[in-house]
């Protein structure tokens, strides 16, 4: 019987899906309000460009954006992998752990107190980054302390589940108190976005991606035996805690970094999983995980490309056109029954 | 191999089974048995290690269990659990290729005498042509052999089931017991396997271990369970069911009375049939004079018949006799099931007589076409739903004659 890889075609896949990417990276630097002939958009990604307004354009805004949005998709579509196995639900996506939510708050925070409370100035990008930064964080470490000492990973979803709700809850009188121009701040940042991505956060994101990418790869199969149950797991000789701190620790992770970024965006870690799962007809995690990473970058970076140009020049938040097309896409695969 | 030295197992503060000494060997299969909440799991998750015991220790080959790496247990240990599991596309063999986790790398991938492995433990387990099939297609009973494939597959030298014949059906019950059996001999390996199936685990285990009210006690012999009435005991059948100790089959006792009776004459076996019919449609019933031992005897007692029993081998004594008559003379119909005679039970002849000379109306069941004996103008059956069906007959007459009875009193 031949290796899984190679049983469920995903090498197959992997073939196919891989060369998009360049050819996305391609069109998103090309297309926009500004177009630039594919010739010369090959040639700036060359390093050939010059010093023309074509070339500043692709090198300090659309190719950080569509890098951004690549490397953001693969790593929601990790963080949604392995929480959908973890918490044995099909449902499950990278923000049942509270992470937006709180990174929502700090940001609130920053943008409607940061004046008063003298947190530098709350309209600077790098003061959000730093606050929904901090946000993250925090509930990241609170998850991860939690798995290691609650024993269902129900128990663990209804406390991911129960923060989101605190955070929001205290997100919202934030907002009912401030004034309408923080307001449109803060809204326009929880509607998620690639639109100011900048370079030093995409080298950021990338390093972040490999690394989550790498570690994932070691979760595989742990988490293939905690399909079964954890019981079973445990009856295999394997560390139940250690696998729940890191599950939790490299979904937290994985998410913090592209909500830092991009704000939350949501449907990718959902839909990614599905269809990776779908396309490779297998539940191994070694084939889904890396192939969520794939499609989850592909989806991502297709639907920032179609958030900015379809109504040009207004930016369309990303999660509006995820969902739009995600929504169908999730229950058509559901109904064919082959992606749970 | 596995033993432990007056342990106790419970969850938290909870003690649910105190002072458990056992002693596994290998090729041993053993069955635990007792009844619903009795603690059966509770003692398979300590000593698979799920479950820490509250006080003492489980040791295997010599060795203190919780002080070995999670590692050292699993290559010892195989568990099949209760639980059902979703493992999403998953196929058959895949699921066996988990259990191979400990040996693999950290990427889980193969070797080739992984592979290997994987597929004796298909074979060994009759589940190797459902290694491609998706679990989760498959029925209770190959889902059952896919798992326990998936247990071998860590190579152990023990496996713990806790009631891995729970979901399946009557068939599917046997094999799975039958299959565990083979395995603990073909292996040597020792099998211990929780079940609420108590009359196939006398049948086939090499010993029992009996767990009720806290108490755990080991029966190296299962039979010796049966010899000490042990089962009623242990189930608190409350007369609604009966233990068989000759069948080894619990028997229902069906209790609706009524007030049509009938009196059977039977013996060597000619009435079980028709005891069972009776008992089920729910007719008070005698039966006499049987020997005890017979097998119509061990029938009739189960099914909680009223019986006139002689000492086996003897003749019918005149006790039994006049006993017999005189509830024959309280009896609304006689059924004769052809029983052979012989010098030990003749008098039975004489009850039919005296049967006939009361004017009760008589049928005759016989299977075989020929009847020696027929007084007067009664019914000869020769088949049991035939016999349903006259006495049916018989039944609605009386009963519609009491009514009319009634009726004129009033």
């Amino acid at each position: 019987m031949a290796n899984n890889f190679f049983r469920h075609g995903s090498i197959v896949w992997t073939a196919i899906l891989l060369p998009i990417i360049p050819l996305i990276v391609l069109l998103s630097i090309s297309i926009g309000s500004v177009s630039v002939p594919l010739e010369k958009s090959i040639a700036v990604l060359m390093g050939l460009g010059g010093q023309d307004v074509s070339t500043i354009i692709i090198n300090a805004i659309r190719l950080p954006r569509v890098l951004a949005a690549l490397a953001g998709g693969a790593a929601l579509g990790i963080s949604g992998a392995i929480l959908q196995v973890f918490f044995r639900n099909p449902i499950a996506d990278p923000y049942v752990i509270g992470v937006s939510s709180g990174s929502a708050l700090f940001i609130a925070f920053a943008v409607f107190m940061g004046t008063s409370l003298g947190i530098g100035n709350p309209f600077s990008p790098y003061t959000l980054y730093l606050a929904g930064f901090i946000g993250a964080l925090m509930v990241s470490l609170f998850m991860i302390f939690a798995s290691g000492f609650v024993r269902g990973v129900t128990t663990l979803l209804i406390i991911g589940v129960a923060i989101s709700y605190l955070a929001s809850a205290l997100t919202s009188i934030l907002q009912a108190i401030s004034d309408i121009e923080r307001l449109h701040v803060f809204i326009f940042w929880v509607m998620g976005s690639f639109s100011g991505a900048k370079w030093v956060f995409v080298n950021f994101l990338i390093i972040a991606l490999i690394a989550g990418l790498v570690f994932s790869l070691l979760l595989a199969k742990p988490l293939n035996a905690f399909m079964l149950s954890e019981n079973y797991a445990q009856s295999m000789g394997i560390n139940i805690r250690v696998v729940k701190v890191g599950t939790i620790a490299l979904a937290s992770f994985l998410t913090s970094v592209v909500t830092v970024v991009a704000g939350p965006v949501g449907f990718i870690g959902l839909v990614a999983p599905h269809i990776s799962r779908y396309l490779s007809s297998s539940s191994d995690n070694r084939v889904v995980l890396p192939l969520s990473a794939i499609v989850g970058s592909i989806i991502t970076a297709i639907a920032d490309l179609a958030a900015r140009t379809l109504m040009m020049p207004r930016d369309l938040p990303i999660t509006a056109i995820t969902a739009i097309f995600g929504a169908p896409l999730v229950i058509i695969l559901l109904l064919k029954g082959g992606a749970t | 191999m596995l033993s432990t030295s007056r342990i106790t197992v419970g969850y938290g503060h909870k003690v649910v089974l105190k002072d458990v000494s056992l002693d596994i060997k290998p090729g041993e299969f053993i069955g635990v048995v007792g009844p619903n909440a009795s603690g059966k799991s509770t003692l398979l998750k300590t000593l698979a290690r799920l479950l820490k015991p509250l006080c003492g220790v489980v040791y295997i080959d010599g060795r203190d269990m919780s002080r070995m790496t999670g590692q050292e247990v699993a290559r010892r240990i195989g568990v099949v659990l209760t639980e059902r599991i979703q493992p999403g596309l998953l196929s058959s063999f895949e699921i066996v290729a988990i259990g191979r986790y400990q040996y693999t790398d950290p990427f889980g991938r193969l070797t080739a005498r992984d592979r290997v492995i994987i597929e004796d433990s298909l074979r060994a387990t009759g589940a190797l042509s459902l290694s491609d099939r998706r679990f989760s297609e498959l029925s209770d009973g190959e889902k059952q052999r896919v798992m326990i494939a998936r247990a071998l597959a860590q190579e152990p030298s023990i496996l713990i089931l806790d009631e891995p014949t729970t979901h399946l059906d009557a068939k599917g019950r046997v094999e799975i017991m039958l299959l565990l059996r083979k395995l603990s001999r073909n292996k040597k390996i020792a099998i211990i396997a929780s079940t609420h199936d108590v009359e196939l685990a006398i049948r086939l285990c090499d010993k029992l271990i009996v767990c009720n009210e806290g108490i755990v006690k080991v029966y190296d012999v299962p039979e010796q369970l049966v010899e000490e009435g042990g089962v009623e005991e242990l189930y608190g059948f409350n007369g609604e069911l009966t233990f068989c100790k000759e069948t080894l089959v619990a028997e229902p006792v069906v209790k609706d009375g009524g007030d049509f009776r009938v009196f059977v004459i039977a013996g060597g076996g000619s009435g079980l049939l028709v005891y069972r019919l009776l008992s089920r449609l729910g007719y008070f019933f005698v039966t006499g004079v049987l020997h005890k031992g017979d097998i119509d005897y061990t029938v009739a007692r189960s099914v909680g018949a009223r019986i006139i029993a002689e000492e086996p081998f003897r003749e019918i004594s005149e006790e039994s006799f006049s006993e017999a008559l005189r509830e024959l003379q309280e009896a609304n119909l006689l059924v004769y099931t052809s029983p052979p005679i012989g010098r030990l039970n003749q008098r039975n002849l004489e009850l039919l007589s005296a049967g006939h000379a009361l004017g009760l109306p008589i049928i005759y069941y016989a299977r075989d076409n020929h009847i020696d004996i027929h007084l007067g103008e009664n019914k000869i059956v020769h088949s049991i739903s035939l016999l349903k069906d006259v006495l049916e007959e018989h039944r609605k007459k009386s009963l519609e004659k009491k009514g009319l009875s009634i009726l004129k009193t009033e």
